[in-house]
């Protein structure tokens, strides 16, 4: 019954936002090896798309990176 | 009460007796203010991750500001870190209200999240199917 129409079944590995799986609620600036895991190669901020992370995390952690970024802690960006 | 952050980086030339004087200063300033200095960690020596005006390293200096009625000497703590030449950068960060955001946020997320998850894995039921999606995604690339 279920196969008169072609489904189509992606299997793609569940993404978990880190900060709910590890009860991370503030997200500190200073934390430079947490925040290295959202920073790619090119030092931009990894999407949300591809890290999985919720909103309610994903704003935090955007204005973490950018406060360690003007501090020199991580880099704007590699060259 | 408001809490503050305040992190400083200073010329890697100044001398270390310099810094702490420096950081006597400013620690002056703040109490004279009125707010009370919570914490204060000297990181020393660190490698910037940019050059700040063609330097490599700084030293970085961070303050914890405790204030019980919201006033503080901060904004002229800033102003003087503007027009000291030694300070290579500064930053001031309010936290206590992303602390008691975080605080009220753990008891009630306690039993959320592991529940989701356990819903996720329960669906690969149909992995016998798990051969069809590969051709799928084919068909889907763009083939001309």
């Amino acid at each position: 019954m279920t196969m008169s129409r072609p489904r189509k079944v992606f299997f793609r590995r569940r993404k978990v936002c880190k900060f709910c799986a590890d009860k991370i609620d503030y997200i500190d600036y200073k934390d430079v090896k947490l925040l290295q895991q959202f920073i790619p190669e090119r030092s931009k901020i990894l999407p949300r798309r591809i890290s999985g992370t919720c909103a309610t995390h994903q704003r935090p952690l955007q204005q973490a990176i950018k406060r360690a970024r003007h501090l020199a802690l991580i880099p704007f960006t590699t060259d | 009460m408001r809490t503050y952050e305040l992190v400083f980086i200073v010329d890697p030339r100044v001398s270390d007796e310099d810094v702490v004087t420096l950081i006597q200063e400013y620690k002056q300033m703040i109490s004279a203010g009125g707010s009370e200095i919570s914490l204060e960690e000297n990181w020393g020596r660190r490698k910037l991750a940019y050059p700040i005006d063609k330097l490599t390293e700084g030293k970085y200096v961070l303050l914890g500001v405790t204030s019980q009625d919201g006033k503080t000497s901060l904004a002229e703590v800033e102003h003087r870190m503007r027009q000291n030449d030694k300070i290579l950068r500064y930053l001031t960060v309010r936290t206590d209200e992303d602390l008691k955001r975080a605080a009220r946020r753990k008891p009630a997320g306690s039993g959320g999240p592991e529940s989701g998850i356990g819903s996720g894995t329960g669906s690969g039921s149909g992995a016998g199917a798990a051969e069809a999606p590969d051709d799928d995604d084919v068909e889907i690339g763009d083939q001309p």
